[in-house]
Formats: structure tokens, sequence, C-alpha cells
């Protein structure tokens, strides 16, 4: 019974923790401007996450060790060395990305500038990582950013032809009025943010956190394959309100309060605000989970002691770090550099950094020597490999993108 | 390790994780110490870890930085990797575990200089998170 509750909680907490401030933007913003035509990547995205937080958990399951500890194992001090520095500057923006959205959220809330808020979250970001529990910090904001199921409500209210609603996912056809680049440049975004890398450090560290074995293999599963799809329907859910409301108003999202305009529109106030706790809890579990990433990569690329499972004193190096990254992301944002924007940016260096994770991720989960009896299946392997095809293109592409399409203008 | 079985030192040993008894986490193996050995071969005798350890393997610039800090650094006259004698080591796994606590072992300046200068000076950090 107790094992059965703790599979659900797992589940629920990873609906809520899926969305971060990378996919509410995204998601919102690729409604608004190409209606349905681009959840298809959505779709794709949770594919890849969840084929690669399951290897990742099941490498953390059985090795005990986390991502960035086999990263340096497998392409040596190097290559590895590079590998850390490109991660943590583009989790550093994302941890700003993500405090900027909780301090826009409470600024939605409250009417106060959102820039007076930035260290008040700053400090509160920091207090939950030095003092509480980390099985209770995954918990209360994963079920807290539930509140976001209210975009399927909404979705519901506003009552879509159903039959149309699928065939414009299936059949995705670019509206005629936008170039195939700027297209491809918000696939490009979409597939970051789903598959944002933090993700990933967050997910092997946390097994290890909790001290997982073989016998959570299946927990890990359960988690990884329930919840991540049912996080993706609320990503589908915010971009199909945002196709129905704001598309034909020729309404472009900019702000936070535009991305749950149409939850107002459907629901009325009441949804707006639940909506609003749902872009607090989200961002503000985000930016743990960000904050924590940074030092748990540092930390496993040095073999220092890292985790929340100890006490502070006996991990001082990864508390310093997660307190000097939090530092920067908290300076970051009171540049006064538009949220909005540094997410946009954040999710699409993402997509850069993809391959640099992901590889070294399928290398170790097919490691007999070290996985044994759970080494990767044929399955695994050749949808894996199909992803990092995919990863490696993408990653490629964003740039490029980027720069012909002056960042999706 | 037979005769007939060659020992892969680059994927098996070197950048493993070292941790203690316990699972605490000490060090990775930034490098190794070998000896010949009577048959031709190489015996490992030590991990060695610390920038001056890892420095050497880093490229060009950064690499002589690293160690040229961590001498400045340094305490003693003539500075060394911090050394883990190989008999210490008990099991090699996905982890290499050695049969000394971490703190016997102090292993990391760094470390212990942040704690007492940063991490204690801050309250609640001889508590457990709840």
């Amino acid at each position: 019974m107790k094992r059965i509750l703790s599979v659900f909680l797992g589940v629920l907490t990873a609906i809520g923790g899926f969305v971060d401030i990378g996919d509410l933007v995204a998601n919102a913003l690729a409604g608004a401007r190409f209606g349905l035509s681009l959840v298809w990547v959505t779709l794709l995205g949770v594919v890849g996450i969840c084929l690669f937080a399951e290897m990742s958990g099941r490498v953390a399951a059985v090795t005990h060790r986390g991502t960035f500890d086999l990263i340096r194992e497998r392409l040596g001090p190097r290559t590895g060395l590079l590998n850390l520095v490109a991660s943590l500057l583009v989790t550093v923006l994302t941890f700003t990305a993500e405090i900027g959205g909780v301090a826009l959220a409470l600024e939605l809330a409250t009417s106060v500038n959102y820039l007076l808020f930035v260290p008040v979250v700053g400090f509160a970001v920091w207090l939950v990582i030095w003092r509480m529990k980390f099985s209770a910090l995954e918990n209360v904001f994963g079920l807290l950013g539930l509140a976001l199921v209210v975009f399927a409500v909404a979705l519901w209210q506003l009552g879509p032809d159903w039959g149309e609603f699928l065939h414009s996912i299936v059949a995705p056809r670019k509206p005629a009025t936008e170039d195939l680049s700027t297209y491809l440049y918000y696939g490009v975004a979409l597939f970051g943010a789903a598959l944002t890398p933090y993700e990933v450090f967050f997910f092997s560290s946390g097994a290890v956190e909790e001290r997982w074995t073989t016998k959570d293999i299946v927990t890990s599963r359960v988690n990884v394959f329930l919840g991540f799809p049912l996080g993706g329907l609320l990503s589908v859910a915010i971009a199909g309100c945002a196709a129905i409301v704001l598309m034909p108003k020729g309404i472009e999202v900019e702000t936070l309060g535009q991305v749950g305009l149409p939850v107002a529109v459907a629901v009325g106030k009441l949804g707006l605000a639940v909506a609003i706790l749902g872009f607090v809890a989200a961002t503000f579990g985000a930016a743990l989970e960000t904050g924590l990433s940074t030092g748990y990569s540092m930390a496993q690329y040095f073999g220092w002691q890292w985790g929340k499972f100890v006490k502070p004193r006996q991990a001082a190096r990864f508390h310093v770090v997660v307190l000097l990254a939090l530092i920067a992301a908290v300076a970051g944002v009171l540049t006064t550099a538009d949220p909005i924007k540094v997410t946009e940016y954040s999710i699409v260096f993402s997509a850069v950094a993809l391959p640099l994770t992901y590889f070294p991720i399928l290398v170790v989960a097919n490691d007999p020597v070290y996985m044994g009896e759970h080494v990767n299946g044929r399955l695994s392997n050749v949808l894996g490999t199909l992803f990092l095809v995919i990863i490696g293109i993408v990653a490629v592409a964003a740039i490029p993108l980027m720069l012909i399409t002056a960042a999706g203008q | 390790m037979t005769d007939d079985d060659t020992f892969d030192l680059h994927l098996r040993l070197l950048d493993r994780q070292v941790v203690d008894p316990d699972g605490g986490m000490i060090c990775k193996v930034d490098d190794v110490e070998l000896e010949p050995a009577d048959d031709g071969g190489f015996v490992v005798t030590a991990l060695l870890s610390g920038p001056l350890a890892l420095g050497p393997r880093l490229p060009g610039r950064l690499g002589r930085w690293t160690v040229a800090l961590a001498r400045r650094w340094a305490e003693e006259p003539h500075p060394a990797p911090r050394r883990i004698p190989f008999e210490r080591v008990t099991e090699l796994g996905s982890a290499v575990v050695v049969d000394r606590s971490r703190d016997d072992l102090r292993i990391a300046r760094l470390e212990d200089w942040v704690r007492i200068h940063v991490i204690e000076r801050i309250p609640g950090s001889r508590h457990e998170s709840e």
C-alpha cells in the first residue's frame, strides 16, 4: 500500500514538475503564433525526455552515480570539463529565467513590480535548498504545480471542435503568414524546453539522493512513463488555449499575463488565480531543481561530496557552488533584462547543449560491465540512437536559425 | 588481474569516484601512481587527486594555470598531489571504495577552507534537512 502511494505521489510530482518557465513561455508563444502546428514537437520532446530520463534513472539506481560523475568518467577530464562549462552556463541561464518567472508570477498576483520580489525569491530558494528535506521539496512543489491542470480545464471550457483539434496536431500545417525558418526556430525552442538538460541531472541525482536501488527501477519507470507524458499534456493544453484565444486576435505572447489570459477568458478570475498559483509553484520548483543541478554537476565532475542527504557542513563546496549560482541568477534578473526573453534564449541554448548530456547517458546505459542485467535493451538503443541523431540536428540548427530569424522576430 | 586479462586503466579506474565505506564521497581518481613490476608490466601503487593531479591532464594553458595556482596556494614547500595508497582500496566497482573515512584522509583543503570560512558561519549548517 505504502509503495502504491509513493508511486502515485511520484507520478503526480512528475506531472507538476515537468512544466517550468521554458515550457510555459514556449508553448504559449508557439500556440499564439503557429496554432497547433508545432504541438508535434512537444510530443516528440516528451518521448525523448521519457527515453533518456528512464535511462538515467536506471543508471543511477544500478550504479548510485549521478550523470556528471559518469560524463567525466566516459569523456575524460578535457571533454568533460568543456561539457561542464557549457552545461553550467545553460543551467545558470535557466535558473535566472526561473527566478524571473517566480517574480513575474508574483507581480501578476499583486501588481507590485517584479524586481522588488527578486531578492525575496532568491532568499526563499536558498532557504529551501539549505533546510528542506529532498523528498519534501520535490513533493510540495510538484503537487502545487498540478494547479496548472486549470489550463486543461480552460481548454475544455473553450470547447474546440475536438476532431479538428486532433487533426491540426496530427497533420500540422504551418500558417501561410510565417516563414519556414521562424517555424523551425520555434520548433527548436519547444524541443529545448521539453528536454532541458537540468531535468536529467536532477532526475538522476535525485535518484541517488533518495538512495534508489535496482528495486526502484519499476517505480522510476512508472514515474517517467506516466508522469512526463501527463505533464506534456499540460504543455499541449497551454499551447491549445493560446491557439484558440490569442491567435485569432493576433496577440503575441510577451508577458506571463498573456500566458494566463486564455484561462481568465475561459474559467474566469478564480481560474486565473489557480493558474498563477501554478506558475509560482512550477517556476519555484524548477528554480530549486536548476539551482541544485549546478551544484550536482560541478561536485560530480570534481568528485566532491554533494547532496541534501548529508548535513550542509559535510558538503561545503557543493553548497557554495549552489550559493554562487543563486547570486549570479538573482543578479541576472536584477539587470532588468526581460525574463521572458531570457527564457527564450535559455531554451534555445538548452537545445544546443542537449547532445553533451544525452550522448554519455546512452553510452553508459549500454555498458554491460556497469549495468549487468539492467543494460539497455534493443528498443531503448534503437530509439535512443534515433533520438541522438534528432538531438544532433536540432543542436546544430539552433544557432543558425536564431541568427536567420533574429530570434524569431 | 590475471596475465591473460589486460586491465584498461582509462576505462576502469581513471576518473572514477572514490568513496569511503559508508558511501561518503572523497574525490575523483584524477591520476594514478604507477611503478614497474617484476614481470615487465606496471602496478598501480596509489590513487592521486586534487588540482596537482588533474591539472597536467587538462589542455594547455588551463592545465598549467591549474597547477601553478595549486602550487601557490599550497602550504608545504614541495606540494604534491594528494595520495591514497592502493592498499587502502577494498573494491573496484562503479566507484572505488577505500577503507578509511573521508575525515581521516583529509583529502581536500578547499573543502576544509570553505567549510570553516563560509558554510559553518551560516546558521543550520550542522543540522540535517527537515
